[in-house]
């Protein structure tokens, strides 16, 4: 590829030598026709470093994780097993202007949603002219009747957002999925950049990156916005499944990072239709609530009647005014995989504007034309399940055998409005360290949006890296990894902040 | 942020302290055994059983209390709650749910030593090296009970933490001044003169005492000076009045500098407890009934355990019967009941 060989040092072997991203967008090569300066630098800073130090220093980061903790839980047959996420030492960059634009349309989406949602469980509006066939949200099994007429402080019923973005072979950036419930990987953005500060100073060295440290600070301030009026400070916590969740050093840190108890269902319990948590000095009163646990468990008097982990008669308190959940009940209307394809139309139906980042074109199996389509066309569509997550059950079909095909086939017939469907988009791709070289590997984006009366995004977000090679699913689950991910300063400057 | 600690948290940091000090004592007790025992006959290895009243549930698993049966059962025996390498992945559980709150230097310190410890098998606690990994065990738990010392943030939680720590060490104390009790018990009471000496011998190194008490006692080592040196002696930290004072003072602070009006029952418990102390460092015939006494420290200690439950961890009421708690019951708490497989459940803890 001509942009390697130009950047290529005569005469010299070195790290980046033999790479080649083929038809993919390289995020470290960025735009060919105007290349930008400081992917330029980093790309000649990994050229002067020698392999084996990278590979040694990587190995370093990765027992580092594991000392702290920094890990999911698997649970095998007997043992639970800690693993840490594999980190890849070589940070994804995305530029200032590239930033401004996810910025502003997350901001958008986010917006949008929220007033979307505060509408199917108030007017209702958006039916009346067909803009969404009603049923799909009031048949959904994530609607909520208990949320009818409940007005959240501030309209806020998305808290905490996660937008999965990708990038096409053009560098153009689509959302694939938002994440309206509890969206979780915040904790490896943060702890991804301080292993890097630590681990690799020389390559971050002269460069002006946002911070990202300061997410849990932000979080705590933008839920204070929408505590119930108290007249001392809102007391804020984080309820948590419990230590045996795989997420749980995720809710450590956030806990600790915003400075708030990190509380259980059984130390919480209701009077008066006001919430306290258990404490050594007695009753102790709480306002918000910032739950990392799903609507089905969180109060067993409304939902899922033999859940141990939520806290009965809670919907009473939030219905009243007494206390907020973030994110609200009753949001998985927003990020179902069906819903997902309406999105641009609901920007548009209560924003008057275009989707500032708009979507991988979707098939919806649910009408004929699009399923006659699908099944036309199955070698060239990836197949998606709207009701699953964590890339279970998808049927890539540029990839998959005839086999697997003809099964996809059986399944969409049998249920086809469980299923979606996208062209394969040939996702970007960062260098990354596989073994003792270094090679192209997908990528995927998601940045976290923190909304309280106003949205503010942190400024990178998660890199997900597919390690398998020519692997396009990232998910942790399925064999992905994690990068440090810099957006770069406007102006240039290094400030000091995160360097 | 002004809130205080949750109940579930102080538990938490309690049961830190108690499982960190509960494999510290273990390791210790092994340790002197096996220097004991060295040259002697093999079979007085069953005493440690009595020491902890675990005969049923030894003789349900093995036949024989031989060196490597005992050894086995008190340091790999994940089953058995009160074994080292289960006493510190209950420290482990314990420091997990109570990882929002402890430093991250207190947390990697302890991940680390945990992952060593549950790394040794059997082949590490072989008579020869038993030593070596009892010295192990002992160093991994003084670093983590440094580490909070200089790093953990002095709110309630620390308070709760030291009582925890030496609510255990008196317990273990006690029961280790028991040991004459115990050898009747398992038909050993008939040692030599010198050999009993030797016995208390170990008991002092066990407790790390024998040199303090080499200075305050120039005599030869007696049976009760040794009694009375374990019990009473405030210099020493391993006694069981050093850790009542340690206790009360920790109780004080409960109610005094943080203001939990629930602190003032177990306070007057442990006046009770040190008035009761100086009352039977007077009397002359202690040895004689030594294991009267230990048996009363042992349930007091219980006692005061179940008041801190009811007044702080949010236990309900009816548990705080200690009269009616046997006598030998061991102490465990929510760590030792640790099921590492109950998905999604969140209870870590349940109550002995």
């Amino acid at each position: 590829m001509a942009t390697v060989t130009v950047l290529r040092n005569p005469g010299m072997t070195a790290t980046l030598d033999e790479y080649d991203p083929g038809s993919s967008f390289c995020e470290l090569l960025g735009n060919p026709e105007n290349p930008n300066q400081d992917l330029t630098k980093l790309w000649h800073r990994l050229q002067q470093m020698e392999l084996t130090d990278l590979a040694a220093r990587a190995k370093d980061a990765e027992r580092e994780l594991f000392m702290l903790g920094i890990t999911f839980t698997v649970y095998s047959d007997r043992n639970a097993i800690d693993r840490i996420l594999p980190f890849d030492v070589i940070p994804r960059v995305i530029t200032a202007s590239d930033w401004a634009l996810i910025d502003a349309g997350i901001k958008q989406r986010v917006k949008a949603l929220n007033l979307f949602i505060w509408d199917v469980y108030h007017d209702r509006h958006i039916f009346n002219d067909g803009t969404i066939p009603a049923d799909l949200v009031f048949g959904n099994v994530n609607f909520r009747k208990e949320m009818v007429d409940y007005d959240p402080p501030a309209g806020t019923y998305i808290h905490v957002a996660g937008t999965d973005i990708i990038r096409d072979e053009t560098g153009r950036f689509l959302v694939l999925e938002d994440n309206s419930r509890t969206p979780s990987g915040v904790s490896y953005v943060v702890e991804n950049r301080h292993l890097i500060q630590r681990a690799f100073p020389d390559l971050m060295d002269g460069f002006a990156i946002e911070s990202v440290s300061d997410y849990g600070l932000r979080l705590a301030m933008k839920l204070a916005e929408v505590a119930p009026p108290v007249l001392t400070e809102a007391q804020i916590v984080l309820l948590s499944p419990g230590v045996f969740n795989s997420a749980y050093f995720e809710h450590i840190f956030l806990a600790r990072e915003m400075g708030v108890p990190l509380v259980e269902g059984r130390d919480l319990f209701l009077e008066n239709d006001r919430v306290f948590m258990k404490t050594v000095a007695g009753p102790t009163p709480v306002h918000v609530i910032y739950r990392r646990i799903n609507d089905d468990f969180l109060d067993p008097e409304c939902f899922n009647k033999d859940s141990l982990l939520g806290v009965p008669g809670l919907m009473r308190a939030v219905r009243k005014g007494n206390v907020t959940l973030a994110n609200a009940v009753g949001t998985g209307i927003a990020d179902d995989k069906a819903v997902y394809a309406y999105v641009p139309r609901i920007i548009r139906y209560y924003l008057d504007e275009e989707p500032i980042l708009p979507n991988v074109e979707t098939y919806i199996c649910r009408e004929p034309r699009a399923l006659a389509y699908t099944l036309d066309n199955l070698d060239k569509l990836v197949v998606k399940p709207v009701g699953e997550s964590g890339g279970y059950g998808i049927c890539v079909g540029p990839k998959a055998t005839k086999a697997e095909i003809d099964e996809c086939r059986d399944r969409l017939k049998k249920d086809p409005s469980n299923y979606i469907a996208q062209p394969m988009i040939n996702l970007s791709v960062c260098p990354t360290l596989v073994g003792d070289a270094v090679e192209p590997r997908h990528v995927d984006l998601r940045p976290f949006a923190v909304t309280g009366r106003e949205t503010w995004v942190m400024p990178g977000g998660l890199t997900r890296v597919a390690l398998p090679k020519g692997s396009i699913v990232v998910n942790s689950s399925q064999g992905g990894g994690t990068k440090d991910t810099w957006v770069l300063k406007a102006d240039g400057v290094a400030k000091g902040d995160d360097r | 942020m002004t809130a205080t600690l949750l109940s579930r948290h102080a538990e938490s940091s309690f049961w830190l302290a108690r499982y960190l000090e509960r494999a510290e004592s273990m390791a210790r007790i092994l340790e002197a055994h096996s220097s004991f025992q060295r040259g002697r006959d093999g079979q007085s290895w069953a005493w440690i059983i009595a020491l902890y009243s675990d005969q049923n549930d030894f003789y349900g698993k093995y036949t024989e209390a031989n060196a490597a049966n005992v050894i086995s059962y008190y340091v790999t025996q994940l089953e058995n709650p009160s074994s080292i390498q289960a006493s510190i992945r209950a420290a482990r559980e314990n420091a997990r749910a109570l990882r929002p709150l402890i430093s991250t230097d207190m947390w990697t310190q302890l991940n680390d030593f945990y992952n060593r410890i549950l790394g040794l098998g059997a082949g590490d606690f072989s008579e020869n090296r038993l030593s070596r990994s009892c010295d192990t065990i002992k160093r991994g738990c003084y670093a983590e009970i440094g580490v909070a010392e200089s790093t953990l943030y002095r709110d309630e939680s620390w308070p709760f933490f030291r009582l925890g720590l030496f609510i255990e060490r008196a317990d273990q104390t006690s029961r280790l001044l028991d040991v004459q009790f115990a050898q009747r018990a398992t038909g050993i009471g008939s040692y030599a003169p010198e050999q009993q000496a030797a016995l208390w011998n170990a008991l002092l190194r066990s407790a790390s005492a024998y040199h303090s008490y080499r200075r305050v006692h120039l005599r030869g080592v007696d049976p009760s000076d040794v009694a009375r040196f374990l019990i009473f002696d405030t210099r020493l930290p391993r006694s069981i009045a050093f850790c009542a004072g340690e206790i009360q003072r920790m109780v004080s602070q409960l109610r005094g500098e943080f203001h939990l009006r629930n602190a003032q029952r177990a306070f007057e418990r442990v006046e009770g407890f040190q008035a009761d102390l100086q009352m039977a460092a007077k009397n002359e015939a202690l040895l004689e009934d030594l294991h009267g006494f230990n048996d009363w420290a042992q349930r007091e200690l219980i006692a005061l355990t179940a008041e801190l439950g009811t007044a702080f961890f949010g236990h309900p009421l009816e548990t705080a019967s200690p009269e009616t708690t046997p006598t030998h019951t061991k102490p465990s708490g929510p760590g030792g009941q640790v099921q590492s497989q109950s998905g999604s459940s969140g209870q870590v803890q349940t109550q002995a």
